[in-house]
C-alpha cells in the first residue's frame, strides 16, 4: 500500500533531520559556555585543579567531534546520560516530567480546538453583529494578554483571595484550598489542571477562532455554498458539514503544530504554576548548561515535532482529496 | 397561469459604498414549458433576479420589494424553511461554473444524493441509485463509478453534466440556467446547450436561461427578457424582438458577429452604470444613440405594444416609423 510506503520513506527522511538537528544544538551548545565553571562560580573554596577534574569526570576535556560521537552513539541506544545537576538519569527525570506537561498541553489544545468550532463559525456567519464583536474581542484579548499576568491575576483571585483552588504543582496540598475539602486523588488533579487550563486553553482559543472565523467568511462566498442552499440543504448541514471541511485545514494545520510543539510549549504558564513539567525543566536546564539535560529534550520535542508534522500531513490528504500523498 | 410572475421585484445590496439598485423594479413572466431568454451585459442583475427567486441572494443583499409568484403562490412571504422545501425540488439553479459550484471535499454521490435526502427523507443507498439514474440521463460516462469520484477528477464539461443533473435530481418544475457555457470550450459549449434543449424538450420543463449570448437565445428561446442594468428594457417572444427591439437590443445584437453579413462588430460605447447612483429616466440614455432630453427626464414605462411585445422606451414607436 503506498500509504504504508509513503510513511516509512518519511521517516527514513527523519533520521539526517534528527542527526543534523542534534549536531547543530551540540554546536550551540558548546559555544555557550562552560558548565563547570557555571556550576562552581559561586564556590570560593573550589580549586582550578578541582574544576579541571570535574571537566575530565564529565568528559569536557575531550574534541568536542569525540564528545558528540560519544553522545551519538549513547542516543542511538535510547541513553541521554545523566544530569550534571544531581546525577539522575536524563531519561528518568524526562519520563517524570512528560507526562505532566503533556496533560497539561493536550488538554488545552484539544479544548481550545473544539470550543473554536463553533464560536468561529457562529462569529463568521453572524460578521458584525454584536455576538461577532464580543468573540472577536474575547480573541483579541487572549492573543494579546501575557500568560504570565493571566495567571498571576487567576491564582491571586481563585487561589489568594477566594482559596478554591490550588496556585502551584500538579498534586497534592489540599490544605491550600479547604472550600471543598476534597480528598480523591483524581479530583485533586482535575483541581490542580483548572487554572494552568485555562490559561493556555485562553491563549491557544484565540489563535483557533481567528483562523476559523477568517476561513469560514473566505468558504461562506464560494459558489457551492451557494449552490447547497439553491439545492435546499438546510443552513446548519451547510455550514457544519460543507463549510466547516473546506475552512478547517489551517486549523488542522495549526493544531498539528501545537501537538508538536505542545512540550515545549508551555514554560512561562508551568513556571507562572510551577508546574513539574518538561518546559520548565528545560529553561532551568538551559540557564544551568546542564548539557545531557538540555539535548534529552532537545531531541525529544525534535522527535515529537517529526511525528506531528507527519500526522498533520496524513490528516490533511485525508480531509481534502485533491492533496495526494508520494 | 403562469408558472413564474416576477412582479415589480427590488433586490438591493447595502454594501458600504452605498445601496447598489442591482434588480430595481422587475416585472417579466414566465410560461409553463417555456424556454425564456434573460439576457443582458454582466451588471444587468440577470443572476440577483434568479436567486431572488431561489430567495438566496447572498449578502448584503436583500430583496426589499415585489412579488413572485411561483404556480399563484407569493414566495416572499413563505417562511424560511417552506421555502427550503422549493429549492431544488420545485425550483433549480445551474451555476456559471461548474467548478467552484461543487464541493470540492466531497465525492459527487456524496453531495447529491445529500439533496435527495433532504428532501425525500430516503436512505443513503436509495439516493445514491437516484443520483446514478440522473447523471445517466446527463449523458456522463460511468455514473455507477463517477458517484464515487471528486470534482476534480472530471473536466469542465463532465463538471457541468454534473452540476445539471444536481439540478435536475428532483424533477424541478422551474430551472434556472445562470450563464451555464460561459466558462466552456466552444465545443462543449454545443454540447451543452444540446443537452439543456434535448432535456427540455423531454421534460417538457420550463427553462430560464440567463445568457448575454444573443446566439444562444436565437437557439433556444421562445420568449426573451432583456434586462439593462437592473431594468427590464423589453420582453416579448423572440420574433418581435429579433425584428421590433428596443434599442438597446438593437445595440446588443449588432455586436454579435455574424457569419453572413460583412459589417463591422458596432460595440455598445460606456460601460455599465454604477448602480448606487444609477442615471436618471431612462437608465440606457447615456449610451444611447437615440436618447433625447425626454429620455434623460422620465423613465419609461414598460408598456404592451402588441404581440404581447412589452417595450420600456420613449422612442421605441416613433423609431419604428410609427406603425404601432
Amino acid at each position: 500500500m503506498g500509504l504504508a510506503k509513503y510513511i516509512i520513506r518519511r521517516a527514513i527522511y527523519m533520521v539526517p533531520l534528527i542527526i543534523g538537528i542534534s549536531l547543530v544544538s551540540f554546536l550551540v551548545m558548546y559555544a555557550a559556555g562552560d558548565p563547570i565553571q557555571l556550576a562552581t562560580a559561586g564556590n570560593p573554596s573550589i580549586t582550578e585543579a578541582q574544576r579541571q577534574f570535574l571537566r575530565e569526570y564529565y568528559g569536557l576535556n575531550d574534541p568536542i567531534p569525540v564528545q558528540y560521537l560519544r553522545w551519538l552513539d549513547h542516543f542511538i541506544h535510547g541513553d541521554f546520560g545523566k544530569s550534571l545537576y544531581g546525577g539522575r538519569p536524563v531519561n528518568e527525570i524526562i519520563s517524570s516530567l512528560v507526562w505532566e506537561t503533556a496533560k497539561l498541553q493536550l488538554i488545552s489544545i484539544l479544548l481550545a480546538f473544539f470550543i473554536s468550532i463553533p464560536a468561529g463559525v457562529y462569529s463568521a456567519v453572524k460578521q458584525r453583529s454584536a455576538a461577532d464583536y464580543t468573540v472577536s474581542s474575547v480573541a483579541i484579548f487572549g492573543i494579546s494578554v501575557p500568560v504570565f499576568w493571566f495567571g498571576i491575576v487567576l491564582i491571586l483571585v481563585f487561589s489568594y483571595y477566594l482559596g478554591w483552588l490550588p496556585s502551584a504543582g500538579a498534586h497534592g496540598a489540599p490544605y491550600l484550598w479547604p472550600v471543598f475539602g476534597i480528598k480523591n486523588e483524581f479530583l485533586d488533579e482535575l483541581a490542580h489542571l483548572v487554572l494552568p487550563v485555562t490559561v493556555l486553553t485562553f491563549a491557544n482559543l484565540a489563535y483557533n477562532v481567528r483562523l476559523l472565523r477568517a476561513g469560514m467568511l473566505e468558504v461562506l462566498r464560494q459558489d457551492y455554498i451557494l449552490a447547497a442552499r439553491a439545492s435546499g440543504i438546510p443552513e446548519r448541514k451547510i455550514l457544519y458539514k460543507y463549510a466547516l471541511k473546506n475552512a478547517i485545514t489551517p486549523l488542522l494545520t495549526l493544531l498539528g503544530l501545537s501537538i508538536g510543539t505542545m512540550l515545549a510549549g508551555a514554560p512561562v504558564t508551568e513556571t507562572v504554576f510551577s508546574w513539574p513539567g518538561l518546559g520548565r525543566a528545560y529553561v532551568t536546564a538551559s540557564l544551568r548548561l546542564d548539557f545531557p539535560l538540555i539535548m534529552g529534550i532537545t531531541m525529544i520535542i525534535t522527535i515529537m515535532i517529526l511525528i506531528a508534522n507527519l500526522v498533520t500531513d496524513l490528516v490533511y490528504a485525508w480531509v481534502d482529496p485533491r492533496v495526494t500523498i508520494d | 397561469m403562469n408558472l413564474l410572475e416576477i412582479e415589480n421585484l427590488k433586490t438591493y445590496f447595502f454594501t458600504e459604498a452605498g445601496v447598489v439598485k442591482a434588480v430595481d423594479d422587475v416585472t417579466l413572466s414566465v410560461e409553463r414549458g417555456c424556454t425564456v431568454g434573460l439576457v443582458g451585459e454582466s451588471g444587468s442583475g440577470k443572476s440577483v433576479t434568479a436567486q431572488s427567486v431561489l430567495r438566496i441572494v447572498p449578502r448584503p443583499g436583500k430583496i426589499i420589494g415585489g412579488k413572485i409568484l411561483f404556480n399563484g403562490e407569493d414566495l416572499l412571504i413563505k417562511k424560511e424553511e417552506e421555502m427550503r422545501k422549493y429549492r431544488g425540488k420545485k425550483i433549480s439553479l445551474i451555476f456559471q461554473d461548474p467548478t467552484s459550484s461543487l464541493n470540492p471535499l466531497f465525492t459527487i454521490g456524496s453531495q447529491l444524493a445529500d439533496i435527495v435526502i433532504e428532501h425525500e427523507k430516503v436512505k443513503k443507498d436509495e439516493a445514491l441509485e437516484q443520483v446514478v439514474k440522473a447523471l445517466r440521463i446527463v449523458k456522463l460516462p460511468d455514473p455507477d463509478h463517477a458517484i464515487y469520484q471528486y470534482p476534480h477528477q472530471f473536466s469542465g464539461g463532465m463538471k457541468q453534466r454534473i452540476c445539471i443533473a444536481r439540478a435536475l435530481l428532483l424533477n424541478p418544475e422551474l430551472l434556472f440556467a445562470d450563464e451555464p457555457t460561459t466558462n466552456l470550450d466552444v465545443t462543449i459549449q454545443a454540447q451543452i446547450i444540446a443537452l439543456l434543449k434535448d432535456l427540455q424538450r423531454e421534460f417538457g420543463m420550463t427553462l430560464v436561461m440567463i445568457t448575454h449570448d444573443m446566439g444562444i437565445v436565437a437557439e433556444m428561446c421562445k420568449y426573451v427578457v432583456v434586462l439593462y442594468a437592473g431594468n427590464v428594457m423589453e420582453s416579448g417572444s423572440i420574433e418581435e424582438i429579433f425584428e421590433r427591439p428596443h434599442p438597446y437590443t438593437e445595440a446588443l445584437l449588432k455586436a454579435v458577429p455574424r457569419l453572413d453579413e460583412t459589417r463591422k462588430l458596432i460595440s455598445i460605447p460606456g460601460n455599465i452604470p454604477n448602480l448606487i447612483d444609477p442615471p436618471s429616466g431612462c437608465r440606457f440614455h447615456p449610451r444611447c444613440q437615440y436618447a433625447i432630453d425626454l429620455c434623460k427626464e422620465r423613465k419609461p414605462e414598460l408598456e404592451d405594444v402588441g404581440n404581447s411585445h412589452f417595450i420600456s422606451c420613449h422612442r421605441w414607436r416613433e423609431l419604428q416609423g410609427g406603425r404601432y
